[in-house]
């Protein structure tokens, strides 16, 4: 019997602290900074008057400081604030179910922009655009099948992101075989990344040899496998190739992270500048394939503002972060050759050879 | 007291020409390769022992948990709660040596913990693994952090000599500390459970618990001792994960390791050196799928089609060879008499 009892309440327990693994979601938005109670500024509660412009930001789950997609946003936003005089604030999503609980409390204090991170957001976005004509919609890293005349899809050409890491890794390898670690080619963006960084070491090399591996898993396992990441980086390394382009989330930081525990192998990272986010990756990080989303999002509110709102998709801009430490050893005839490419790829004299 | 049946040792008379072929066979088909290839050959080969640790070593827990009669399907949550505070104990004090102890010890707790569940609660003992599993990923969920960095993971330490031997040097003589002991640590297995005193205590309990009671073994004292070492082999696959192989952590990092372990310990018949043919044939075939993808371009063209294949399809293959191999070559996989019963005196 009292064995039993014991067990009932050790179960209790257990299932009380499984049950807090779910995260409650935290629907309150934080008071923004801009609206303090000085009675000339306009403050959140004048944002139905059509002179105040109001934008909201809705976080994929994780927070506003996570130094990728949500930060580089929440930046553009920002700067909306200081050069728009825009009223901003954001609410952090804790779970994926309450991305349409979360854009709908913008909705209600009047917010005539709002801003959703992440391709995961794009179907509650679409449905509240619907709901609501009235309010523009910036979904960063959405594409849109169709166009909703209030929502505008923030996506980027990461093939030419992915070319101009081609390039840089073709010039800065010594064997003449690099790598790529890849999330699946399950989502587009990725192959797009794959193709492109292969065309682009092929452009400036052309018997380069690119091998490139794509996680065999599912969406659920492709992109937070950091194992599988390091093993197929170590494999690479071990048959030659001395640069590693890491793509996959964190599938792609577990290749950058084993290629840094190897000497003379350089590694790029992906999306954001790595360098920032990923320090254990310094010691190889020569660059990252850059997705430039606080200047999109900046660009689509200032649009929003001029009446001039772009609905469908808008392709943002895309480059190679800073070399940092690594920046005495590039040569200056590679930073030329790649800013070269860049201004090719830009006036469209140059193709990646990507085709969706 | 006649023992009889599989607590005695295997039967040793018999010769396993089956298991020679394959393996002989394999070995001629590396050679081959080597000759063609040397470099992708042995990268692969040192890929086929990386990806085969946390297998092993998961089924190595497998093995001393189940052999006293104790099933074990929370070795993935094991290795995960081990993986993260391995982390977090990296992360706190900088010292991958006591970061792989502290894994080491948390093993132990979770092992005790499942023991409790188990053998002194009597609660049914794949629920108790059931609930390890969920634990694991609902607190490591929501414990972890973004933007927790380490200064370092173990790195390969190569022996002196024997690493310059080819092939088998690269392969066998230039790992990092926990792959090294894993490979002691199947000969240990097998020596502790086939060649000690305690070992025959252990399959006793394991087959007959109630006869390996009238002659004085303390049934339920060799259980929790065994399911303690095991939660510690599985503590060791974790800090493996995070401190050896990623140097970092992630939600779900096993990504079902676990499991496959449990697999690879019936392809093994509950036992190490069955369990590790096993392993390195699921890590052989994952570095396969690998290099296939790696060498799409090169291929002849009689085998073009190999690298058209999607991923995912080559992904399988491990899957399958899993399934052919426990359908067709193991013949009858008999699991220890007395796994799963709860042991009560009469």
């Amino acid at each position: 019997m009292q064995k039993s009892l014991l067990f009932i309440t050790l179960l209790l327990v257990v299932a009380l602290i499984a049950a807090c693994g779910g995260q409650q979601a935290s629907t309150q938005p934080t008071t923004a900074p801009a609206a303090t109670t000085v009675p000339s500024q306009p403050a959140e509660a004048d944002c139905p008057k059509p002179e105040v412009l109001c934008v909201g930001l809705v976080t994929d789950v994780g927070e506003v400081d996570d130094k990728s997609f949500n930060q580089s946003a929440w930046e553009g936003v920002k700067r909306a604030e200081r050069e728009l005089g825009a009223i901003v604030n954001y609410v952090e999503t804790k779970d994926a179910k309450d991305y349409a609980a979360n854009i709908g409390l913008f909705i209600e204090k009047g917010y005539d922009v709002i801003v959703t991170v992440g391709f995961a957001l794009g179907e509650a976005t679409i449905e509240a655009a619907k709901a609501h004509p009235e309010v523009k919609f910036i979904g960063v890293d959405q594409f849109q099948a169709e166009v909703v005349p209030n929502v505008a899809g923030l996506i980027f050409a990461e093939d030419k992101a992915g070319f101009l890491a081609g390039v840089l890794a073709a010039e800065m390898s010594k064997s003449n075989k690099i790598a790529a670690v890849l999330g699946t080619n399950l989502v587009p963006p990725v192959v797009a990344f794959k193709e492109g960084f292969e065309n682009g070491a092929k452009y400036v090399k052309p018997d380069i040899q690119v091998i490139s591996t794509y996680h065999p898993g599912g969406l659920d396992t492709a992109f937070t496998d950091p194992k599988w990441g390091a093993d197929q980086a170590k494999l690479a390394i071990d048959q030659g190739a001395d640069v590693i382009f890491g793509a996959g989330g964190k599938t792609g930081n577990g290749a950058l992270i084993e290629t840094a525990a190897n000497k003379g192998v350089y590694c790029i990272g992906v999306d954001t500048d790595q360098w920032e986010t990923l320090p254990e990756a310094r010691p190889c990080l020569i660059s990252s394939a850059m997705k430039l989303i606080t200047p999109g999002v900046f660009d689509l509110i200032t649009k929003a503002k001029e009446g001039n709102f772009p609905a469908g998709n808008y392709v943002g801009e895309v480059g190679l972060a800073p070399f940092h430490d690594f920046d005495a050893q590039i040569p200056a005839e590679v930073k030329a050759k790649i800013a070269e490419i860049d201004k090719g790829l830009r006036d469209g004299s140059i193709s990646t050879g990507y085709k969706p | 007291m006649r023992i009889t049946g599989s607590i005695a040792r295997p039967a040793a008379a018999r010769i396993p020409w089956l298991t020679i072929g394959v393996w002989g066979a394999l070995a001629i088909l590396v050679l081959i390769a080597y000759m063609r290839a040397p470099q992708a050959t042995t990268a692969v080969l040192t890929s086929t022992i990386r990806q085969s640790t946390p297998i092993i070593l998961g089924a190595l827990a497998g093995i001393m948990c189940e052999r006293s009669g104790v099933i074990n399907i929370g070795i993935e949550g094991m290795m995960l709660i081990s993986a993260f505070l391995g982390f977090l104990f990296n992360v706190w004090t900088g010292d991958l040596f006591l970061a792989t102890l502290g894994a080491l010890l948390v093993g132990a707790a979770v092992g005790a913990f499942h023991a409790l569940m188990s053998i002194t609660l009597k609660v049914d003992q794949i629920i108790a693994g059931t609930v390890i599993n969920i634990l694991a990923i609902g607190t490591t969920g929501y414990f972890y952090q973004q933007g927790l960095t380490t200064r370092g993971k173990l790195t390969p330490v190569s022996i002196p000599f024997l690493a310059d031997i080819p092939i088998i040097g690269p392969v066998f003589f230039s790992n990092p500390p926990i792959t090294y002991a894993s490979l002691i640590l199947i000969v240990v297995v097998h020596v502790l459970l086939f060649r000690t005193a305690w070992g025959l205590r252990t399959r006793a309990v394991g087959e007959h618990p109630a006869a390996a009671d009238t002659v004085g073994i303390a049934v339920n004292r060799v259980r929790y001792i065994n399911v303690i070492i095991g939660g510690m082999l599985a503590g060791l696959a974790g800090a493996f994960l995070t401190l050896e192989s990623v140097g970092s952590f992630e939600r779900n990092m096993t990504n079902g390791r676990g499991f496959v372990s449990l697999a690879v310990m019936i392809f093994g018949k509950w036992t190490p050196f069955g369990a590790w043919g096993g392993s390195l044939l699921f890590g052989f075939a994952n570095a396969l799928q690998s290099q296939i993808q790696f060498l799409k371009n090169q291929l002849p063209s009689w085998l073009a089609w190999i690298g058209d294949l999607p991923p995912q399809f080559i992904g399988m293959l491990p899957y399958v060879l899993t399934i052919a191999v426990l359908a067709g070559f193991v013949g009858r996989a008999r699991p220890p008499a007395a796994i799963g019963k709860v042991y009560e005196k009469e």
